[in-house]
């Protein structure tokens, strides 16, 4: 792989991580928020290969298929299922609107761009010069935890942090131990399998999965 | 040291043996704590008579630095107080318990309680005195709770011990590792070869951290709040550990930190002691001349005896590096001395006031009376041992505080002004409280038990169990020992009191029965003072007998030309006390209430007449109160952040990290 393709393929893969991020913001069918989860995936795997492919690193290649699985497959399955429990499940009036969220989202990225300055003077690099692009990610993902109302859409929010989390750290330190990133996969894994009963119990509950249902936790 | 380890090790069994059922719970659990204590008392005993010094470390019990402990004749000696109370409580315990108290969980919390009283003044490491002290605090706090659900206050009272002796436990904690700034090692041993490297502004500021830690535990004013609370809130066995043991952890503390680990440090520490001292000697007598309610009397006179105690600590601190080391170790030998006769009758107060609540179902001295004739035993006890703390002579209160009183007076020859001072003062409080103790325990003795029966509680009380007769004798037999011929005891304080003073080898006191300063002037031999007194006694009464044969009349007492007289026209505990609340007022702050209703047809004649009286802590409506309001305002301030949204509470999240980030930025 020459240095052009590799730079454009990169810069595509982490691209389409926040582009997908943004679309999760942007749409409001539970199913479609979470084909862009899978997506999001599906690019983060990508970005672990190329970097796997670029430095001739097994292990990172290994963590990259792992991502692909779980993150690009098996997650976004489960929550496939879980939205299909409520197959008319729309994110109808999130805490702030579309427009006004897409708005924030850009405050966001340009603030992501502002700090990551000096992490990226550090070591200038073509992988880290993309590190925004994960800060970006996660401060979005944050953004969607909290002002989504419904429980699928909360814990995409979720993904989508420890998605920008994982492209930080493959692009600064070329993959962490694979061990630990099946950790944290497995971690995601599990919040989605806590999810589905509890969205389960909601709906038999409360005919409904919002959140804002919920008051319990006062006293 | 092995001996001591055993003695451990048996109230562990009886800590185990709590959980038997419930016919043999409480009188095997009592022996083995029993047992326990008796070995506990030989071991100190041994350290004490021969002066050597073990110890103990293994590397099982505790993490990283392993748990460590050394028995040395300053440590022994409160082991002996300590054993002596226990092993009455114990016994006190088999014919008391009942109810509340005989539960799984309260028996084993006593013989815990017990056991780390044993072992505080061995652990020779701060881990190991951590232990030991936070197993004393939690178990003491959860017996206050025991009655809790025939009394309300004694949940108020538990709070407030358990906020005051946390707090204290941090300070002393922090203070501790402060002194390890240096050296790094955490053994008392270590601490005491590094404590000169460190620079005066940290080993002040440890002492001081260390000082309000083991005050508060001490009862010293003003961080005695919670003492008046939960003395008498708690069973009263476990509040004569209390009053007699516990505190005085506090007063070993503060030797062992300040003499012993820090070697002595500057004068203004221990003056900074004698002021503690003083102000509670004063405040503890005042309030209980006040009080009514028995065992808050014996609370508040806890306070005046260690507040006598810390005056003597403080005197000895002060006095050692000035001209006369031997005065020095006097006073803190006087000290001492007052630290084990204070076990003694406040021990066996506590349990006579136990007893008497036993026997009427009342602590409340305005219904008492006349217990004289139906609990004899008790009475005679209980009125030695008030004997003993209004410094009766030939008792043993009277011995420990003569013996503070000449440290005191000798202290004044080259003494600097801060000093003397100091000590001027300190002689003062001893004078004044002696006068308050007396008001205070004449009371107790003549309002409590003699006269008529005020209540039917008190006209039906019986002499109590033959267990806890015993008891009470045998701390009451401490009194007459250390009163009669406290010079048999001298050897072993002098240990105690070199031990504490950095291994010092005077002897201020000659050896013989009685008290004899070795080089200065002043002796008193108790055992001639009651043989002389006795004689004249017979003598009276021989006289009376030959020279006057008048044979005895038994009439009724003179009652002010009225024919009937009744149970409530006696003297009560309030009015007795009353006077002295009107002289010292702005000091008591009581709140009095009169209420008066007139009959309909005329102002002139009364209906009823309701008189309300209450002396509340001035201390703590002054001093804590406030506190306590602004942290309950704050809490409920930031309660209004608290809506149960749970995206309210993510976006604080989510908010506190883009604040983050925009710093960074």
């Amino acid at each position: 792989m020459n240095a052009a393709t590799y730079t454009g393929a990169l810069e595509l893969a982490a691209g389409a991580v926040l582009v997908s991020a943004v679309m999760t913001l942007w749409r409001r069918q539970v199913r479609t928020i979470v084909t862009m989860l899978s997506l999001q995936g599906i690019s983060l795997a990508a970005v672990a290969l190329i970097l796997a492919a670029h430095e001739h690193d097994g292990a990172l290649a290994l963590t990259g298929l792992l991502v692909l699985i779980v993150k690009g497959v098996i997650v976004p399955g489960l929550l496939r299922r879980i939205a299909r429990l409520d197959p008319r499940s729309r994110e109808t009036t999130p805490l702030v609107n579309v427009p006004a969220s897409l708005v924030f989202a850009a405050v966001l990225i340009v603030l992501s761009y502002v700090v990551s300055a000096r992490v990226t003077s550090v070591a200038p690099s073509v992988a880290t010069r993309m590190v925004p692009i994960g800060v970006a990610t996660v401060l979005v993902g944050y953004f969607m935890l909290v002002t989504r109302r419904r429980a699928v859409s909360k814990v995409v929010g979720l993904i989508l942090v420890d998605n920008g989390i994982a492209l930080v750290t493959f692009l600064l330190t070329s993959g962490v131990p694979l061990i630990v990133e099946l950790g944290s996969s497995l971690d995601v894994l599990l919040v989605v399998v806590v999810l589905q009963f509890l969205v389960i119990n909601m709906g038999e509950q409360l005919r409904r999965s919002e959140l804002d249902q919920m008051k319990e936790l006062h006293d | 040291m092995t001996l001591l380890l055993v003695g451990l090790g048996f109230c562990l069994l009886g800590v185990l043996t709590s959980a038997l059922p419930r016919t043999y719970r409480v009188p095997v659990t009592a022996s083995c704590a029993a047992l326990g204590c008796a070995l506990a008392f030989c071991a100190a005993m041994r350290v004490l008579v021969t002066g050597d010094t073990v110890s103990f470390h293994t590397t099982l019990i505790l993490p990283l630095n392993g748990f460590a402990m050394t028995l040395d004749p300053l440590g022994a000696l409160f082991i002996v107080a300590t054993a002596l109370v226990g092993f009455a409580s114990c016994v006190y315990c088999i014919g008391y318990v009942r109810g509340e108290l005989q539960s799984r969980s309260a028996m084993g919390l006593f013989v815990a309680f017990i056991l780390s009283l044993l072992a505080v003044p061995a652990a020779s490491s701060i881990a190991t005195l951590m232990l030991f002290w936070e197993l004393m605090a939690v178990s003491s706090m959860l017996l206050i709770v025991v009655e809790h659900r025939h009394r309300r206050e004694a949940r108020d009272a538990a709070l407030w011990y358990g906020v005051m002796t946390q707090l204290g436990a941090a300070s002393i904690l922090l203070g501790l590792l402060l002194l390890t700034l240096r050296g790094g090692g955490q053994t008392f041993t270590e601490i005491k070869s590094h404590a000169d490297a460190l620079s005066p502004i940290v080993r002040s500021s440890a002492f001081m951290l260390v000082l309000l830690g083991f005050a508060s535990k001490a009862g010293a004013v003003p961080l005695h709040v919670w003492l008046p609370k939960a003395h008498p809130e708690a069973p009263s066995p476990v509040s004569a550990m209390m009053s007699s043991s516990m505190v005085a952890m506090g007063v070993y503390g503060i030797i062992r930190v300040g003499d012993d680990l820090l070697h002595g440090g500057t004068v203004w520490w221990w003056i900074a002691v004698v002021a503690l001292g003083t102000l509670s000697a004063l405040y503890g007598a005042l309030h209980a001349t006040t009080s009514t309610d028995i065992k808050r009397l014996l609370a508040y006179s806890t306070i005046d005896i260690l507040g006598l105690v810390l005056i003597g600590v403080g005197a000895a601190g002060a006095l050692r590096d000035t001209g006369h080391p031997a005065v020095a170790q006097l006073a803190l030998m006087a000290a001492l001395l007052l630290v084990v006769a204070h076990a003694g009758f406040k021990g066996a107060l506590f349990l006579g006031a136990g007893a008497v609540e036993r026997a009427t179902g009342t602590r409340d001295l305005d219904q008492l009376g006349g217990l004289i004739h139906r609990m004899p035993v008790t009475t005679t006890i209980f009125a030695l041992s008030a004997c003993s703390i209004m410094a009766v002579p030939t008792l043993s209160g009277f011995s420990s505080e003569w013996l503070l009183l000449q440290g005191l007076l000798h202290g004044f020859t080259d003494a600097s002004t801060p000093t003397l001072i100091a000590l001027l003062v300190g002689i003062v409080a001893l004078a004044l409280t002696g006068g308050l103790t007396a008001v205070a325990f004449v009371k107790a003795l003549g309002i409590g038990f003699l006269g008529q029966a005020r209540t039917l509680g008190a006209v039906n009380a019986t002499e109590v169990a033959p267990t806890m007769q015993i008891a009470m004798a045998l701390l009451g037999a401490v009194s007459i020992v250390l009163g009669l011929v406290p010079g048999l005891v001298v050897p072993l304080i002098n240990r105690a009191a070199q031990s504490g003073l950095s291994r010092s080898t005077m002897s201020p006191l000659a050896r013989g029965t009685g008290l004899v300063l070795a080089q200065l002037r002043g002796a008193i031999q108790p055992a001639f003072l009651f043989v002389g007194a006795a004689a004249v006694l017979v003598a009276v009464w021989l006289i009376n007998r030959r020279l006057v044969h008048r044979s005895a009349r038994r009439v009724d007492a003179w009652g002010c030309g009225r024919d009937v007289q009744t149970a409530r026209m006696q003297y009560t505990a309030t009015s007795f006390g009353e006077p002295l609340q009107r002289v010292f007022a702005d000091v008591l702050r009581p709140q009095s209430d009169v209420e008066l209703t007139h009959v309909a047809e005329s102002r002139y004649y009364e209906q009823s007449l309701k008189y309300q009286n209450q002396v509340s802590d001035a201390v703590e409506q002054f001093g804590y109160r406030p506190v306590i309001d602004a942290v309950l305002r704050g809490g409920k301030a930031a309660r209004r952040i608290q809506n149960g949204s749970i995206h309210r509470y993510l976006a604080f999240g989510f908010v506190a990290l883009l604040v983050v980030l925009v710093v960074l930025a």
